[in-house]
């Protein structure tokens, strides 16, 4: 049939491209590394945009360059608190120098601190900036190499530092930054007019990343532009704000009028965003992308829907917020009740099923307190989740002497239909309506329990929680492939083994797991589904090779508590079975 | 009306059942109180009743495929003659 053939087809497609992704995971890494490389050797020989005074929040974009070359050193501002360290650059107010004390790039103990904001010298540049744009078209404001001065020692939880620049036309400018206990740093932007005439001028803030980061690539995990702006989540690829950008003929690829909100860039775990410090307040918000000399910059900047005045004598300003750190969602939330960012939390990808994963995860954080172990608090979780859904698929057998009684009536129906299936399983059918007994759960529970299941597995998958914790044995970190190697035996052959020959331990027991958990199910009457069923664990197997150890870890406990509640509802199938038997013999 | 065959929307979402058929069904198993099955009932009441009615008598289906329904055979209703 040429249906059926057709199918087969697209089910042989999608095991290929599954293939293919998993195949080229690592290649488009090596892709990604290069590129990487060839920026880092270009950036100091592309020259910077000049300062673009035009007014109109475009104009922002490209302000970030030097006037020219600085001739002597940038002076920096000491930035110190328990939770982040780094610097500012006096020389065009730029953050650009940040690490996080809590957390390293890898789970060796000496290994560097994990940098969220760097120089535009370095390869991974990405900083904040604070300025302002001349809307009258006269006003002197400062420029990306205007030396700003500042008062004091290091900017610290304990003392804010105001930057002041005079302009020496009768304006002062001024930045004043306060930082809190963790990843906020306040930055309240001041124009002090003393001159005769009035002064207008657009404040703005932005962040600025003058690199591609390096993405995980996953289909269920969002990095790059995001941001909830006029009360809604806007999430942009860094790919897709490309050809926007392209399509608007350099314009914003997203640009954003509205009360409150928050943008900036997301990684996997970290995070740098802006946010209006009123939150009530008109703004205006924009992500956007320019090429300079070949190279991607990426940006999102908020600034006053319109110029501000400062009449004579008078002071006009702009507040904003700067979040730089991971990615905590307790941390997120307490800014959102705290500071009132609108919906803060959302940083953190919890998908669709926001109103079940948000739970989830508090739940798993919760065990995770409590056993000290976030591998079984996973475990437990999992648990707890079958429990709570066992009724529904444990509704079914309730009577035993019914069950032995339709015994013979079965044995014979079965007899009668012995060469047509479809008549036989029909009539089955009839008898269980009729007897009042059905072995099945029913569809509806079973696909209730889709989004709860893919829910835990989205929250494992976003949670910064499983992020270098430890599980039993050579898991040292969940949220990393396990390192094992089958193709190496496990360790037993000093080979490197080539990227695509990476068959962890704990891969192979998931599939073992599936394995088992499909013999257990009925196979479909489709042939094609039925080759199919076969062949998937085969296939996930390998697709999950490469997925963070914690995945296949829950992923496999998932498994194995599926056979053993079907092992368990089975119980009194095989009973009556047995009977069945007896009572044949007899 | 039976001239289902050229309804698109009835296309794509029959699409999507022969998509969970092969991709999500394997995983959950067939747990299906019914003959036919809700995936197959699913498929032949979009052919027989188009987009609209055809995803109305799924949705009841699936609705009643849960433990306090005592299930059987329960084929899709034949569509009516204009």
């Amino acid at each position: 049939m040429d249906n059926k053939r057709l199918l087969a087809a697209i089910a042989i497609s999608i095991g290929i491209l599954l293939m293919f992704d998993v195949f080229n995971r690592p290649a488009r890494e090596a892709q990604r590394q290069a590129a990487q490389n060839v920026q880092q050797s270009q950036t100091s020989s592309v020259p910077l945009p000049q300062a673009n005074t035009a007014l109109n929040p475009a104009g922002v974009a490209s302000t970030g360059g030097n006037d020219g070359a600085p001739i002597t050193p940038a002076p920096r501002l000491r930035i110190e608190s328990p939770r982040v360290e780094g610097s500012l650059n006096l020389r065009g107010a730029r953050l650009d120098d940040l690490v996080l004390r809590d957390y390293r790039e890898t789970i060796q103990p000496n290994s560097p601190n994990v940098r969220v904001l760097a120089p535009r010298e370095d390869p991974a540049a990405y900083f904040a900036q604070w300025g302002w744009t001349a809307a009258d078209g006269r006003t002197a404001v400062p420029g990306p190499s205007t030396d700003w001065t500042a008062e004091g020692g290091s900017l610290t939880p304990a003392t804010p530092v105001t930057l002041r620049w005079d302009n020496g036309a009768g304006q002062r400018f001024e930045i004043a930054l306060s930082l809190d206990a963790n990843f906020m740093v306040t930055a309240e932007q001041r124009v002090v007019n003393t001159g005769a005439e009035p002064v207008q001028v657009l404040p703005w803030a932005r962040v600025r990343r003058e690199h591609t980061p390096v993405v995980a690539g996953y289909y269920i995990l969002h990095e790059g532009f995001v941001g909830v702006l006029d009360g809604r989540l806007r999430e942009t690829k860094y790919a897709d704000a490309k050809t926007e950008a392209a399509r608007r003929n350099g314009g914003p690829a997203l640009e954003q009028e509205g009360a409150g909100g928050w943008a900036g860039f997301t990684d996997k775990y970290w995070l740098a965003a802006l946010a209006p410090v009123d939150q009530a307040g008109r703004d205006r918000a924009a992500f956007r992308h320019t090429s300079e000399g070949g190279q991607d910059r990426w940006q999102v900047d908020f600034s006053p829907t319109s110029a501000v005045t400062a009449e004579p004598g008078a002071t006009a300003g702009f507040a904003t917020r700067l979040f730089a750190g991971a990615k905590e969602v307790h941390l997120l939330d307490s800014y959102t009740s705290n500071l009132g960012i609108t919906d803060f939390d959302k940083a953190i990808d919890f998908g669709w099923f926001y109103y079940i994963t948000k739970p989830f995860f508090y739940g798993l954080d919760w065990l995770y307190k409590l056993t000290g172990n976030f591998g079984v608090a996973i475990l437990i979780f999992t648990i707890a989740l079958k429990i709570l859904f066992f009724p529904l698929a444990n509704k079914s057998y309730k009577s035993m002497a019914r069950m032995k009684t339709l015994g013979p009536k079965m044995q014979e129906l079965k007899e009668r239909n012995k060469d047509d299936p479809a008549k036989m399983q029909q009539e089955m059918m009839t008898l269980y309506k009729t007897e009042k007994i059905n072995p099945a759960a029913g569809c509806l529970p079973i696909l209730l329990q889709i989004p709860v299941f893919f829910s835990l597995y989205k929250v494992l998958f976003v949670t910064i929680e499983m992020r270098h914790a430890p599980f039993f044995g050579w898991i040292r970190d969940l949220s990393a492939p396990d390192p094992t190697n089958l193709f190496t035996l496990f360790g037993l052959i000093p080979w490197d083994a080539p990227a695509f020959l990476h068959m962890p331990a704990w891969a192979i027991i998931m599939g073992i797991t599936m394995f088992i958990q499909f013999k257990l199910n009925p196979t479909p009457p489709d042939p094609i589904q039925a080759k199919l069923f076969a062949f998937m664990p085969i296939i996930f197997t390998f697709m999950l090779a490469s997925f963070p150890a914690g995945l296949v870890i829950y992923w496999s406990w998932n498994n194995l508590l599926s056979v053993a509640q079907q092992y368990y509802i089975g119980r009194e199938d095989r009973i009556a079975r047995a009977n069945e038997k007896a009572l044949a013999r007899t | 009306m039976s001239a289902a065959s050229v309804d698109p929307v009835a296309e794509a979402l029959k699409l999507g059942i022969r998509a969970y058929q092969f991709t999500l069904r394997p995983f959950i198993g067939a747990h299906c109180r019914f003959h036919p099955h809700c995936s197959a009932y699913g498929l032949e009441a979009l052919s027989e009743h188009g987009a609209l009615r055809g995803t109305a008598l799924t949705a009841r289906r699936v609705l009643r495929c849960n433990p306090w329904n005592p299930g059987g055979y329960d084929p899709v209703p034949p569509a009516k003659k204009t």
